[in-house]
């Protein structure tokens, strides 16, 4: 069939329109949500933070005089055993956090919403897939995690690797769902019907249709990452190249300076809590806001 | 309705409790009411035990608390040299017969006497059955068998005449009981976890995994005061945090914490109320050692521009906290009164001579004063104060011009990249360099067990080899001047030699600290007269 | 009679097919990747030949097909092996640290329902409140926290500075008698507290948005309209429904938990299993690891059979589809 034909499927089933005015329907819902907006004002923060991270503060390395100070106008979130600046390496380790936590959650979004989309597509597969799916999310992740990232030995790749291989599951179950509740809709047996090609479909209804579900999956993904990479990172499996808040805290623990020197944990640890607190509100305030059910009840 | 749909999810809530209560009831059994009286001292440790079986080399804690158990020949005082303990004298019969003569008032647990069977029993269940992890395994390739002449004289049968064996053998070796460890037809794969016999000072009596090991008062001990060790019971408890078990000694949960203390907190915990930090010898060293195998590390112009790079002072003083001293470039430590030579220098911290030495060598900067030369340098992480040390070197030697690639991994990696020869630069540490001769055997011969330098010199190894036949006066003069080759060709680099703290509260007092943070505070001649200050 | 025994049977097969899954990836990780637990173990002095040696006695020098044939063949005998390093049964092992494991995931877990879905259940009826908000934004909070800086605050806080806890450790070892379940339970409170704030978000979450959509149902419509007070329907009709996406959750937050609480097992000293796994891949100790992760599959297995069995009770659906 030609392209022509492609575009006269049922248009009231595909509706650019309304799609349109739903976005803004949801935005203003979005902005109505108390913590929708400085959720997303944090993470554009952090994010700014990250990139601009040589401009704030010098890349901490080497050592200082001053060991363990407490903050002061001098260092502003105090210095580690080494005489470390606290502040630069949370300034620095934002990069690699957010690298890693972007990196892990892109590779686990392409390849979830992959085997989703064709499992839910192609019903043959689909048993396969959600089998798959349950096996995966039935494995011990962090015990899993950490002998992988021993074994192969900590690095960035290796990190992003591992959280990537244990995080699409769940992003294929979420997918899967909302891909499964499109395919049987109308106008995607019309589709069929007229004779688009199954890429087609896939790229023009299906994962349109899917689109908000991987919005949410993209941040809580990107989120839980972090928080994996910390954990990892405290368990002395990270990259000893770059800072990451991880590798702050990991530091802090070696050294014995948790129980006596506050500043040492409680900076890098709110860092993490800032981003993923904000970046889970930010999702459930777009969740909560795109849902038309939520709203005006 | 609602009722049963809670009911239903309570259920599953509370089931797994209830299993646990009902597994956790029957696991560990309360303690009965112990026999002894006495003090207990808590000791926290940040390793589980792994296994009870001494022959077998595991975690720290296993050394710490078999040692408790089992007697050595030797013990080792603060400048190295061996000094009698099970032992009273050693030596050879003629340069193929070596002896120990032992005392005859030490029994076991069971009433046993401890004798000279016991001691050949250990020397050849070691030879037959090659323990994982066995320290002494490696130093017994020279010994045939051993056997008991007497109650008290053992013989060491030799292949080929050794100087070294009997004070290596004598320190790293524990003697288990005959009697107990001859049942088993393999000491290797003995795992030893009950009715555990042992000759004190204290001897294990319970243990829960990952919790808690109680070890009991034997009597009598003859190398405590009257024949009684001090305490009652000593309980070893696992932390596995450091954080924790600073934590657990400030709040008196635990008396002493085993393993020697980040260098950063020994300040800290010194300026804390109710507790008193300790200084423990050091014996080993730090160092790094460079691939010669792998070009260009076989320049000796490219190993000494490295040399000059590092701030060896600077990491002395903030990662060490001004804890370690320098050796002087020497592999022999200022602490071996008896081989160290005091004229030696160590390597002078100079950027600007070290991109001397690569420019005379050949190398040419680029733009940003960069040199075409980048390596890889492996350490442990589980090792933290070399992961601290380890990253100093690396910014150091871009100041130098030389591209330093941290390679910093689990142990097990760093373990087998090391077995491997897979590394550039090698970062590390001994915790005991007791017998110099020996360890420059395993350290610079070819094919040694620790040559991470891969070193190869015709003339150090006729230096060393020679070492180990010739009489003790002899062998004080080759080492020196192995060790000046050593220096001279960068064929080692030590960048420090460690002094240790640790702490315990204040209420406490006795403590001997023997060498090295293998023996510390908790050595038996040191446990055996620890008691509450009144 | 005949669906429920095809279903039973479909889950039990499931169930089966979970555990080898996982047996499998186990086995093949530690054989592929890099590793040697000959030089884990081994003296620096030891020879190539005695690593050989000792390679051989561990049985890593057979090729892999035949190493994991003879793995599966012990593992339906129910033997799991000997440890390469405490050379004691892997099953004595693993079951030496699975009470507390238990105990401290099962009172957690039950800490958590009984904290989380009131919680759940004041949140989705004062929807948009400030009440909703902050129930919401505390739930949140818990589950991002990083666990070793929480915990290392309440040992500092509870332990240190007011006394009222003990810092550290399943139990003391002095205490005895009565005063043991006591000391126990003194133990229990920090790490059951951190495990707690850590999962109850999801818990509210969960139950929050599906209790919202329970209450739009054309049944709880009804319910209202025939009068029944805002109260019942969400306690008696609402809330039944809303508990099915709840009862998943406790299914897969348990084999989380089991083994995931290495952090929590580490900072406070608590002797799980968690710990164990970690102390096992740093003395690369194949065969404990291995019953590890066939360990924890199956409390996965029984963990889903039991929540679906409980999704039986709550939906009768379930069962004839």
């Amino acid at each position: 069939m030609t392209a022509q034909a492609r575009t006269d499927a049922p248009a009231v089933l595909e509706p650019v329109a309304v799609a349109e005015s739903s976005a803004r329907r949801t935005w203003r819902a979005f902005r109505r949500n108390p913590l929708g907006l400085p959720a997303v004002v944090v993470v554009a923060v952090l994010i700014l933070v990250g990139l601009c991270a040589p401009l704030i503060a010098a890349e901490p390395t080497g050592y200082g005089p001053d060991v363990l100070q407490a903050p002061s106008a001098a260092h502003w979130f105090g210095t580690d055993n080494l005489g470390r600046d606290i502040f630069a390496e949370v300034v620095w380790g934002t990069r690699a956090s957010m690298l890693v936590a972007v990196c892990s959650s892109a590779l686990a979004i392409a390849l979830g919403v992959l085997v989703a989309v064709v499992g839910a597509y192609f019903r043959r597969l689909d048993t396969a897939v959600g089998t798959l799916v349950d096996l995966m999310l039935s494995l011990p992740v962090l015990p899993l995690m950490i002998l992988i990232a021993a074994l192969a030995g900590p690095s960035l790749p290796v990190t992003v690797a591992v959280i990537a291989a244990f995080s699409w599951p769940e992003v294929t179950r979420v997918v899967r769902s909302a891909a499964l509740s499109v395919v049987g809709l109308p106008y995607m047996d019309a589709a069929r019907v007229i004779g688009g090609s199954h890429r087609w479909i896939i790229r023009k209804h299906l994962l349109p249709a899917t689109a908000p579900v991987i919005v949410v999956s993209v941040v809580l993904t990107a989120s839980r990452a972090v928080l994996s990479a910390a954990g990892l990172a405290f368990l002395g499996l990270s990259d000893a190249q770059s800072w990451s808040w991880g590798r702050i805290l990991y530091e802090a623990q070696q050294s014995g300076a948790m129980s006596s020197a506050w500043w040492t944990t409680l900076f890098p640890s709110l860092a993490i809590l800032a981003l993923v607190v904000s970046a889970t509100l930010m999702s459930i305030a777009y969740n909560d806001a795109r849902n038309p059910r939520n709203q005006g009840r | 309705m609602r009722r049963r749909s809670f009911a239903a999810l309570a259920a599953t809530a509370v089931g797994a409790p209830a299993v646990g209560g009902v597994l956790a009831g029957c696991a560990p059994s309360p303690r009965p009411g112990s026999r002894a009286a006495g003090a207990t001292l808590t000791v926290a440790t940040t390793t589980d035990v792994v296994n009870f079986n001494p022959l077998v080399g595991n975690s720290r804690t296993d050394y710490w608390i078999t040692d408790l158990m089992y007697p050595r020949l030797l013990t080792i005082d603060d400048a190295g040299n061996k000094q009698p303990w099970l032992a009273v004298k050693y030596g050879y019969h003629d340069p193929k017969t070596g002896y120990y003569r032992i005392r005859d008032d030490v029994r076991w647990s069971d009433g046993k006497p401890v004798t000279a069977a016991d001691v050949a029993f250990t020397i050849n269940a070691i030879k037959r059955d090659k323990p994982a992890g066995n320290t002494t395994f490696g130093q017994l390739t020279n010994v045939a068998r051993a056997s008991a002449a007497s109650a008290t004289e053992v013989l060491l049968h030799l292949s080929k005449p050794d100087q070294t064996v009997l004070r290596e053998v004598g320190f790293w070796m524990n003697v288990v009981p005959a009697h107990v460890f001859g049942k088993v037809s393999n000491v290797a794969t003995f795992a030893n976890t009950g009715d555990w016999v042992g000759c004190g000072p204290y001897t294990l009596v319970s243990a829960a995994k990952g919790q808690a090991y109680t070890l009991e008062r034997t009597e009598p001990y003859p190398w405590a005061p009257g024949g009684k060790p001090s305490l009652a019971r000593v309980v070893f408890r696992v932390y596995p945090d450091i954080n924790t078990e600073i934590l657990a000694l400030r709040s008196g949960e635990v008396d002493l914490i085993a393993n020697t203390l980040p260098p950063a907190q020994v300040d800290v915990l010194r300026h804390t109320t109710g507790i008193t930090v300790r200084k423990v010898p050091g014996l080993g060293y730090a160092h790094l050692a460079y691939n010669m195998k792998h070009k260009p590390l076989d320049k000796l112009a490219v190993r000494q521009a490295l040399a000059h790079a590092v701030d060896y002072a600077a990491i002395r003083r903030v990662v060490l906290q001004g804890q370690a001293v320098s050796t002087h470039s020497s592999p022999i430590a200022p602490v071996l009164t008896a081989y160290a030579d005091p004229s030696m220098a160590e390597y002078r911290h100079d950027p600007a001579h070290a991109r001397r030495l690569l420019r005379q060598a050949g190398y040419r900067p680029d733009a940003h004063g960069r040199f075409p030369l980048s390596l890889r340098m492996i350490y442990s992480l589980q090792d933290a104060v070399t992961a601290q040390w380890a990253s100093m070197v690396a910014s150091d030697a871009a100041k130098a011009g030389i591209t330093i690639t941290l390679q910093g991994m689990d142990r097990n990696t760093y373990l087998a990249k090391t077995d491997a020869g897979d590394y550039d630069i090698y970062a590390g540490n001994f915790a005991i360099m007791d017998d110099p001769v020996t360890n420059m055997a395993l350290t610079y011969l070819p094919g040694g067990a620790i040559n991470y330098s891969k070193v190869d010199d015709p003339a150090l190894s006729k230096l060393i080899t020679d070492a180990q036949v010739a009489t003790p006066d002899e062998q004080r003069e080759l080492v020196a001047k192995a060790a000046h080759l050593v220096r001279d060709n960068v064929y080692d680099n030590v960048v420090y030699m460690q002094n240790f703290y640790v702490a315990h509260r204040t209420e406490w007092t006795g403590f001997v600290a023997k060498p090295s943070e293998l023996l510390t505070v908790v050595d038996p001649a040191s446990l055996a007269r620890v008691r509450t200050r009144s | 009679m005949t669906t429920a025994l095809r279903f039973a049977g479909r889950r039990v097969a499931r169930g089966l097919l979970t555990l080898w899954f996982a047996v499998t990836a186990t086995f093949l990780l530690l054989r592929l990747l890099p590793g040697n637990p000959a030089l884990a173990v081994a003296n620096p002095n030891m020879t190539k030949h005695d690593q050989a040696l000792l390679l051989h006695q561990y049985g890593l020098d057979q090729p892999l097909i035949v190493q994991y044939g003879k793995y599966l063949w012990q593992l339906l005998h129910g033997n799991l092996g000997i440890s390469f390093t405490q050379q004691v049964p892997v099953s004595s092992v693993l079951l030496a640290r699975l009470p507390w494991t238990l105990l401290l995931t099962g009172s957690a877990l039950l800490v958590t329902i009984a904290i989380g879905v009131p919680l759940g259940v004041l949140a989705a009826t004062r929807r948009g409140t400030v009440v909703d908000r902050l129930v919401q934004l505390g739930g949140v909070v818990g589950q991002s926290l990083f666990v070793p800086s929480v915990g290392i605050f309440l040992l500092f806080f509870f332990g240190l500075w007011l006394r009222w806890l003990p810092i550290g450790g399943a139990y003391s070892p002095d205490a005895a008698g009565a005063g043991w379940y006591g000391n126990v339970l003194a133990h229990l409170v920090l790490p059951c507290l951190s495990l707690m704030l850590l999962q109850i978000g999801s818990y509210v979450l969960t139950l929050r948005a599906s209790l919202i959509d329970a209450l739009g149902e054309d049944y709880c419509e009804l319910a209202r309209a025939k009068g029944l007070p805002n109260r019942a329907v969400v306690w008696k009709h609402a809330l039944r429904n809303a508990l099915l996406p709840t009862t998943t959750l406790v299914g897969l937050q348990l084999g989380f938990l089991v083994g995931g609480a290495v952090l929590t097992e580490t900072i406070f000293a608590y002797p799980g299993i968690g710990r164990g796994i970690y102390e096992a891949v740093t003395q690369l100790d194949y065969p404990v690891l291995q019953g590890a992760f066939v360990l924890l599959a199956a409390t996965v297995v029984v963990a889903s059979m039991l929540t679906d069995l409980l999704y039986g009770v709550l939906d009768p659906r379930v069962r004839t589809r």
